[in-house]
């Protein structure tokens, strides 16, 4: 048998700057996809992966759910006579699959490289900055103001109660960008499925599943999965991750939560109620829930930072831009938020106002750079879960139809 | 017999076929030489084998003859349980001091055995792996040499000890005996310390100890031997089953820079070597063999393609990095068949995990001024003195340490002349 291979050189570059330059070391013995915990029997992997990988079959690699279904345990790492890091291999070819798919292509570009970082921030700062300098509320209160209303008069106030000014400001830069995080995944998403679907040849798939159908069967137990850790508790070499990991994810589980009720009360009940504006008392119970909440996502991410740390010390991972930004990210996040509200309680204005600021650069970064940053695997694991599932069910298998 | 040769002795680390040729060759053509061995005979790892390459032959052949040739020579002294201590001077008047361990059996013995039948007390068997027990007391294997009892005085109890020197009509066993220390001058010296099976209890993935039906290659070695523990029988330990199902588990430990880096050259021919042991005994078990690369160098391809072509033989593309222990005594091995990208799960009888040389000199050659390369081979350095042989010097077949030890023979003789 013949084969035409066509290497895309530039993927190869892109794997060696993510971290993926060990896989050249490769030589097929496949003891990776037999130590790997969360490899199946059918559709094992990394081992091939990583010769589509040392080929460049870039095509074969963005459409391949293995891919997102590896968690990289380092299982892999660990036990590979080569030193071939097949985990970190994995990582870096999902960064490469995250930059592809991104929506618009330009942000997806920027948020994938360390040297982009002065921009990476200054995006964020400008833009708030800049809203801060034209909303007119650019002073700092004094110190009765500020305990009063905390941040809610950081963009300045109007009386005009329909909508508080502070409320538009925030939803103008937020949804905004949460709405382009979430057309950008949305876009990847479809992208991805296609060619997973296109890879599996499930493109002859007699019968579709209803939209109710393939909610129940595959995206909810996929992510019931994912809440429940269930494969990453399969991991053996780096367990401890799962101790950050799981915490963090019920962080923001609850931060969620927290964000949803919070826009709801102040910028759909605050409208008719205007006393909802302003800060929360601290025994409110949504107030307790968003300060666990913090204070475990500090933590989570503490875990995990400490982790990561190690593993790099031990040689079991390289230390790359991809899996830093993220951490940094959260770290910035949940460290600004709670200093802004310390400050707050002490009364500081100043110190309150410019923490206040940082956190609202961090928060943006977070939603901004999502669908391109190691934060993407919020949506293309999921969705990998469950195309897993879908590849392996009788619409796809039709078990009549097998040989 | 004095212990200081003259001018141009050669002192040979090992005495395994690689030592005994270079230690012949340099003899034979005038030289004083002295060979050591840290084992209480000589012969090696050959003299465990059933069978070595090229012509599969019995390891007698070859070993006998060489045995014959030094005790023929009066040029070679041979000296067993010895090792060396330390090393100065440098090329054409080193001066080395080696200590020889108590044997506690003189040389009155006629290796009669009556002491052994005395003996109350057992041992495992080093020969054999550990396979099965011998007197504490014991001839090392049926062929050593020098053909001479030697006795574990640790493993004896007082009334054994007693009851093994009644039994001695020579006045051969002697419980006193001291370790003896001395120095030898000489002009060069020819490390051939061989190598050690890899100790396939590291491969901890493999979960090696998990069962009985877990071996390595040089325990179906000494299994298919004759003289063996088994009498030559190819039975799983522990039950006695006799396979129907053999797994081949290639590069166990070798070319793995979690175990050994290098590639150990022998592991795929013992692997076919074992196949045909296998079909003289069962003709119809079925064998798997499960490698990265199959590596039969020059004129071994041939004998690769005899097996592969074996109609009851599957050689799989895929390393085991996974065995789980049946109830029924056998094993399943768990590999990716990298062709068809299948996890494949094979339930066999027994295993046999294709265990590769580690070097056998290791860190103790450092101190000793040896140079090593990093996987722990011996770098030849005439123009120190300092000359490699056989497996000492890189993973080869027998055939290779052959000329190995000649061409270190030659190079020894040249210095101090």
């Amino acid at each position: 048998m013949s084969m035409n291979v066509q290497p895309d050189l530039d993927f190869i570059k892109d794997m060696k700057a993510a971290g993926g330059d060990t896989l050249k070391n490769c030589f097929q013995c496949a003891t990776c996809s037999v130590v790997c915990p969360l490899s199946s029997d059918d559709n094992p992997f990394p081992r091939r992966e990583m010769i589509f990988a040392q080929w460049g079959l870039k095509d074969k690699l963005i459409g391949d759910a293995n891919v997102l279904l590896c968690h990289q345990c380092g299982d892999c790492t660990a036990y590979c006579p080569r030193g071939a890091k097949p985990g970190d291999v994995l990582g870096a070819i999902r960064a490469y699959a995250y930059k592809f798919y991104g929506w618009p292509k330009g942000l997806a570009n920027l948020a994938s490289s360390g040297k982009n970082l002065p921009m990476l921030i200054g995006i964020p700062a400008v833009v708030i900055l800049v809203m801060w300098l034209i909303s007119g509320g650019m002073h700092i209160p004094s110190t009765e103001a500020f305990v009063h209303h905390g941040y809610g008069n950081f963009f300045g106030h109007w009386n005009f109660h329909l909508l508080a000014k502070n409320v538009f400001f925030i939803d103008l830069m937020f949804l905004t960008a949460a709405g382009i995080a979430v057309y950008g995944s949305y876009k990847g998403v479809t992208a991805m499925w296609k060619a997973m679907a296109e890879n599996a040849g499930v493109g002859e798939a007699l019968y579709r599943p209803s939209v109710p159908q393939f909610i129940k069967e595959f995206f909810w137990p996929a992510v019931v999965e994912i809440v429940e850790h269930e494969r990453f508790k399969k991991c053996e070499t780096n367990a401890d991750r799962i101790r950050g990991h799981l915490p963090l994810m019920w962080a923001f589980i609850a931060l969620l939560f927290v964000t949803a009720y919070s826009a709801f009360a102040q910028d759909v009940l605050g409208i008719f109620i205007p006393s909802l504006h302003g800060p929360m008392s601290l025994w409110n119970p949504v107030k307790i829930l968003a300060n666990v909440a913090a204070i475990a996502l500090v933590v989570g991410t503490g875990i995990l930072w400490g982790n990561r740390t190690q593993m790099e010390k031990d040689g079991q991972s390289s230390r790359t831009f991809y899996d830093w930004f993220l951490i940094w990210m959260i770290m910035a996040v949940g460290v600004t938020g709670i200093g802004a509200e310390l400050l707050r309680l002490i009364g500081i204005a100043s110190i309150g106002y410019v923490t206040y600021y940082l956190h609202l650069v961090a928060v943006m970064m977070l939603f901004l750079y999502m669908p391109y940053t190691k934060f993407a695997h919020l949506v293309y694991r999921t969705f990998a879960m469950t195309f897993e599932r879908y590849r392996d069910s009788a619409y796809v298998k039709n078990p009549i139809n097998e040989e | 017999m004095s212990d200081t040769a003259g001018n141009g002795a050669v002192l040979v680390v090992g005495g395994g076929i690689s030592g005994l040729t270079a230690a012949l060759e340099a003899a034979e053509v005038g030289n004083d030489v002295f060979i050591i061995d840290k084992n209480p005979y000589f012969g090696g790892r050959v003299a465990q084998l059933n069978q070595y390459f090229p012509k599969l032959c019995p390891p007698t052949c070859g070993l006998e003859i060489n045995f014959k040739r030094i005790k023929d020579n009066r040029k070679v002294r041979t000296y067993t349980m010895t090792t060396v201590k330390s090393v100065s001077g440098g090329p054409g008047n080193f001066e080395v001091t080696l200590e020889t361990a108590p044997r506690y059996v003189n040389s009155n013995c006629t290796a009669c055995g009556d002491c052994s039948d005395a003996c109350t007390d057992e041992i495992d068997n080093a020969f054999n792996f550990g396979m099965d027990k011998c007197k504490a007391i014991y001839l090392p294997h049926e062929m050593a040499f020098p053909r001479r009892f030697v006795l574990d005085k640790d493993a004896c109890s007082e009334e054994c000890l007693s009851a093994i020197k009644g039994a001695c009509k020579y006045d051969a066993v002697d419980t006193e005996m001291q370790p003896k220390v001395f120095t030898i001058n000489v002009a060069s010296i020819v490390w051939a310390t061989g190598w050690d099976p890899y100790d396939y209890k590291k491969l901890d993935n493999l979960k090696p100890e998990s069962s009985s039906a877990i071996i390595t290659n040089m325990m179906m070695e000494r299994m298919a031997s004759d003289n063996g523990p088994t009498g030559g029988k190819i039975i799983r330990p522990g039950d006695g089953k006799e396979p129907e199902s053999f797994a081949f588990v290639q590069c166990a430990g070798s070319r793995d820079e979690n175990h050994l880096e290098h590639c150990s050259y022998i592991c795929c021919m013992a692997t076919f070597k074992h196949m045909t042991y296998i079909r003289e005994r069962y003709p119809e078990a079925k064998i798997y063999v499960f490698y990265i690369d199959l590596r039969t160098p020059g004129k071994y391809e041939h004998f690769r393609e005899k097996l592969m072509s074996d109609e009851n033989a599957e050689f799989i593309k895929g390393k085991v990095a996974d065995i789980i222990a049946e109830d029924d005594g056998g094993v399943t091995v768990v590999a990716e068949n990298a062709v068809t990208g299948v996890k494949m799960k094979q339930k066999v009888d027994m295993c046999v995990l294709a265990t590769g040389m580690q070097p056998a000199l290791g860190e103790a050659g450092k101190a000793l001024g040896v140079a090593m390369d990093g996987n722990g081979f011996v770098v030849s350095e005439p123009e120190k003195g300092m000359i490699a042989a056989g497996c000492a010097k890189s993973a080869v077949d027998v055939y290779t340490s052959g000329q190995s030890s000649t061409a270190a023979a030659l190079k020894a003789i040249q210095i101090g002349r």
